[in-house]
């Protein structure tokens, strides 16, 4: 395995997922705060072998496809979705949207299952196992995207997997020794640093995927990621000064 | 059938969550590979074009967005 690709490949498929993996902890924990751990575990693992089956069925229809259309068409997924999170984290830095809060977020979402509950009593139960469910699927849905899109023009599917996994188990046993959302996670620094990880590889694959032969191939990435760091950077600087006049 | 529904939105926001920046990223992109395979170009030069005019993009988007939502807070405290 060439480590110069597989670093940057293992610590998106971690970094993009410990994010992810934060928002849905801090749901399944508000359902379980709630209605006991039964209902927010079933709907977890529901979630989860849902995911797993897209991920089943996926793997191998893509090792069926073209490597330069599946690295065109993941290059530019990754470069919409890479620069997307950029764009919101660079937005979050400026001040210009809230930051995410993963408190609020628990106090919302046991509101609205307590809200849900005093109406329906009898189907609580089913309420919070499908909001954990669904929590695990939307967020997980990410997850997995990434770790196809990150692992699979290089054939690393395996070691992004891992890195997805490591990050689930960190969330898990951070989430089980303080039994409270994850707020202290910072989490739009790591989205602003998956962003950029993303679009690099995103334009890379983009650009192999039309034919275009990079010099000095995967370093180039390094080139890339600077300067999407920068630009996001800039953005965040501009956006900052752009609502202070307007204010 | 709502859970569906929710996955299609969050699968549509994953990737065109800011619509004039998923299109101006993907005209780029097609703008590119016409470069490269109709005009002939030297594909560094399209690789360039990639490149570099998608950190313009994401710069441009983020400060529209800082521009609108500082207009709109201004329309709302009645445009002191």
């Amino acid at each position: 395995m060439n480590w110069s690709i597989a670093a940057p490949v293992v610590s998106a498929a971690f970094l993009a997922s410990l994010v992810e993996v934060v928002e849905a902890f801090t749901i399944v924990l508000a359902v379980a705060s709630l209605q006991g751990w039964r209902p927010a575990a079933t709907g977890t693992v529901a979630g989860l072998a849902l995911l797993a089956s897209v991920v089943l069925l996926l793997g191998p229809l893509l090792s069926r496809i073209p490597l330069s259309s599946l690295q065109l068409a993941i290059g530019i997924l990754l470069l919409l979705f890479g620069m997307g999170w950029l764009r919101k984290a660079s937005l979050r830095a400026a001040g210009v949207i809230p930051l995410h809060d993963e408190e609020a977020a628990f106090a919302t979402e046991t509101a609205r299952l307590s809200a849900q509950g005093r109406r329906a009593h009898r189907n609580l139960q089913w309420v919070a196992g499908i909001t954990a469910f669904k929590a695990v699927l939307l967020e997980g849905l990410e997850v997995v995207f990434i770790v196809i899109a990150v692992g699979a023009g290089r054939g690393l599917l395996i070691p992004a997997a891992f890195g997805a996994l490591a990050a689930c188990a960190l969330v898990l046993a951070a989430g089980i020794i303080i039994h409270r959302p994850l707020s202290r996670v910072p989490e739009n620094t790591l989205k602003f640093g998956v962003g950029v990880m993303l679009s690099a590889f995103g334009v890379f694959w983009t650009g192999e995927g039309l034919g275009i032969a990079w010099p000095g191939q995967d370093l180039a990435l390094l080139l890339f990621a600077a300067l999407f760091l920068a630009a996001g950077l800039t953005g965040a600087s501009l956006a900052r000064k752009r609502s202070m006049e307007f204010a | 059938m709502a859970i569906l529904g929710e996955l299609a939105t969050e699968l549509v926001s994953m990737f065109a969550g800011e619509k004039r920046l998923t299109l101006a990223v993907l005209t780029l992109i097609t703008a590119a590979a016409l470069l490269v395979d109709f005009v002939g170009l030297n594909q560094l030069i399209a690789g360039t074009v990639l490149l570099l005019g998608c950190p313009v993009l994401l710069i441009e988007s983020v400060c529209r967005s800082a521009r609108t939502q500082a207009f709109a807070a201004r329309a709302q405290s009645g445009g002191k």
